[in-house]
């Protein structure tokens, strides 16, 4: 009943569809990193219109679930003049998304560093600047790490969505071979297979890189 | 005067990987007696305790209570869990922390074990939850949840609560370790008229003036080995053994100023 | 958007609504069941089980919900599970989310200081008298926020179902753009209402917890 061959033929077109996974997880976490580290900067800022926008942003974000996020994108971008191609409407949404998460990621991180931290640079006479970029920031991104992986993670998830919008990765890739071969349950759970292989690496170097960076 | 259990430990061992936290310990608790367990932190007190009711599973050797083995039915055959929580029965036992459940009343927590493992109606063990409250001086608080409790209140509802399954043993862990030595003194109060009725009791202590006064036997504990065992004057007053007396001086002088 | 439009569309609309929160409902009462259940055999059972149940973790969570709706609704039918489009959707609802409810329940028995059970152990309570009397309702207390808060995310995951022709919402507004070209506005609305929504439950949601806590611990 179950198709050896029609799983393991899969597998070749699939793992060449898994560079869109790949690149539109990776590029999406790189923007969410960018955009979510001025959110997050924006939050605790002294500027209450600055804070506000960036809790709109953060909750707006986190609200609306992605799929609906990605048709928004990929509807309004012709309307409003920005004929870009697919990939990048998919990036964009990926990583406006992502930097919801990140800047909450950050503010937390941040939060749980003891209090005493601060004042001790304070106290040394380190001016703000020097208590951000030498004491606060290193330990907060050191902290994170696991989160952040944790995040790459849910964004190689997440990207199966853009297949909605008639990108190759994975997901897509496995319509079209479900479609040609007409055994949609070997042609899935390959794809299953290929998500849960790079979700599995992505989750051990996260492990590795806790393990290392616990002092 | 109540039925009051004998307790047999022989040739007892238990390991923690390759740490020996006890080391073929011998000792025989006589009924009605009161035995305090002295010794520094990490000496073996509360497994030694904890391995009499079986909470700690001790890995040979043999723990009689009334003549009957507990934990095993024979040599690496473990009792099962019906017969042991039965055994467990005439067994109370009081925490260093106390251990209520929050989430009730001081009644109920009392009256949970004879609900549940006595089967005695809800009526039935409310009375007798507030009698054994009664008995130890909280009959007012017996609607208190555990947090608006003082520590020394919430050791005396865990007391409360062992004495009203009617135990023929109490084993205390240190029972007034977590406390302000001011609320020391009314569990201790406690704890001496279960003495005087009969109880047997087992007690890990750090309250010498308690094992002076109270014990009918003490024994001194170190690095898994029972020193001695004798009267509290003999182990308090006239030690031998130069480990008890380094472990009294030590303590002595952390208790003047 | 016209009046008419949304008089023509409104009983479908109403209908995606209705089929959103069905599925939003009963996904997270089973997916908390189950989670409830291989948490407890996490817990219990013997350790050649409890790997059983780790990988059946491992790789729910390592896979996206869209295949794992493939596989369960166009792969099912190859083993003979045969299933329409919303109770599929319902199943696989269920199915992802009892991983992370799962391990919410694990930490928030976890969170149950040990002594607590051993004090049942001591007074010779049995097992299943320590988890439905002591594990469970404080477990259930420490983990409530968390609980709450997967839920919540479960309420998002609900429009992927669209993709396998479950019609929720998501679903109707997409075949009502399609006929009237406001892919834009239907799509923009759409996302406004789903803001509001996990902003409305996220209140209530800790509105609720903060009552129940306050009533399991306290009850001043």
């Amino acid at each position: 009943m179950f198709s050896l061959a029609v799983f393991f033929q899969s597998f070749g077109p699939l793992f060449w569809a898994a560079r869109y996974t790949l690149l539109i997880s990776v590029l999406g976490i790189g923007l969410g990193i960018v955009i979510g580290t001025l959110i997050c900067a924006a939050r605790l800022s002294p500027y209450p219109p600055l804070r506000r926008f960036a809790a709109v942003w953060v909750s707006f974000l986190r609200g609306v679930p992605l799929l609906v996020q990605l048709l928004v994108f990929y509807y309004a971008l012709p309307v409003i003049g920005l004929d870009v191609p697919a990939m990048v409407a998919a990036v964009v949404t990926v990583g406006i998304c992502a930097s919801a998460y990140i800047s909450e990621i950050w503010r937390g991180a941040i939060a749980a560093l003891p209090k005493g931290q601060a004042e001790a640079a304070v106290a040394i006479g380190m001016t703000p600047v020097d208590v951000w970029t030498r004491v606060i920031l290193p330990q907060a991104v050191t902290l994170s790490l696991p989160a952040l992986i944790n995040e790459l993670i849910l964004l190689v998830k997440a990207s199966s969505l853009v297949s909605v919008v008639g990108i190759l990765e994975i997901t897509r890739a496995s319509q079209a071979q479900a479609a040609t071969t007409f055994r949609p349950l070997e042609v899935y759970i390959a794809a299953a297979c290929i998500y849960l292989l790079i979700n599995l690496c992505l989750a051990a170097l996260g492990r590795y890189l806790e393990h290392r960076t616990a002092v | 005067m109540l039925a009051a259990s004998s307790v047999e430990m022989r040739k007892v061992n238990k390991y923690y990987g390759k740490f020996q936290a006890l080391k073929d310990i011998d000792l025989s608790i006589p009924p009605g007696k009161v035995t305090c367990l002295i010794g520094p932190s990490g000496s073996g007190k509360s497994t030694l305790l904890r391995c009499i009711n079986f909470l700690e599973e001790y890995d040979s050797g043999e723990v009689r209570i009334d003549g009957q083995l507990i934990g095993y039915d024979a040599p690496n055959k473990k009792m099962s869990g019906r017969r042991l929580r039965e055994m467990r029965r005439s067994i109370g036992m009081v925490f260093q922390q106390f251990n209520l459940w929050p989430h009730m009343t001081a009644r109920e927590n009392v009256a949970e074990g004879l609900i549940r493992v006595r089967r005695i109606s809800k009526a039935d063990a409310d009375r007798r939850a507030s009698e054994a409250l009664a008995k130890v001086g909280l009959a007012d608080k017996s609607a208190s949840h555990p947090s608006r409790l003082s520590g020394g209140q919430q050791q005396r509802v865990a007391i409360a609560r062992a004495i009203a399954m009617e135990p023929k043993l109490m084993l205390f862990d240190e029972p007034t370790s977590a406390l302000d030595p001011e609320l020391v003194g009314e569990v201790l109060s406690v704890m001496r008229t279960l003495a005087g009725e009969g109880m047997t009791m087992v007690v890990v202590t750090h309250e010498m003036g308690f094992a002076a006064h109270v014990a009918d036997q003490v024994g001194f504990m170190e690095k898994g080995e029972l020193v001695s065992v004798a009267s509290p004057d003999r182990i308090l007053h006239r030690p031998e053994d130069a480990r008890i007396q380094s472990f009294l001086r030590t303590y002595h002088e952390r208790n003047s100023f | 958007m016209e009046w008419s439009v949304l008089q023509q569309y409104g009983p479908s609309l109403l209908k995606g609504f209705g089929n959103t929160i069905l599925c939003w409902a009963l996904g997270t009462v089973f997916g908390m069941a189950l989670g409830l259940v291989i948490a407890l055999i996490q817990r219990y059972a013997p350790r050649w089980v409890t790997w059983i149940v780790q990988i059946y973790i491992e790789v729910i969570r390592g896979t996206p919900f869209l295949v794992q709706l493939f596989v369960l609704y166009y792969g099912g039918p190859l083993v003979g599970l045969r299933l329409d489009a919303l109770p599929a959707g319902l199943l696989g609802l269920t199915i992802y989310g009892s991983p992370y409810f799962a391990e919410i329940f694990r930490s928030g028995f976890r969170a149950v200081p040990d002594g607590q059970i051993e004090a049942a152990r001591a007074i010779g309570m049995s097992e299943s008298d320590i988890v439905r009397r002591i594990l469970l309702p404080l477990g259930l207390v420490s983990a409530l926020p968390a609980l709450v808060n997967f839920s919540i995310i479960l309420t998002k995951e609900t429009v992927i179902l669209s993709i396998i022709t479950v019609p929720e919402l998501l679903y109707q507004v997409q075949r009502m753009s399609a006929e009237t070209f406001r892919y834009v506005e239907a799509n923009l609305v759409l996302a406004l209402f789903f803001w509001g929504l996990v902003e409305t439950i996220s209140r209530v949601g800790l509105r609720l917890e903060a009552r129940i806590t306050k009533h399991l611990i306290e009850r001043t």
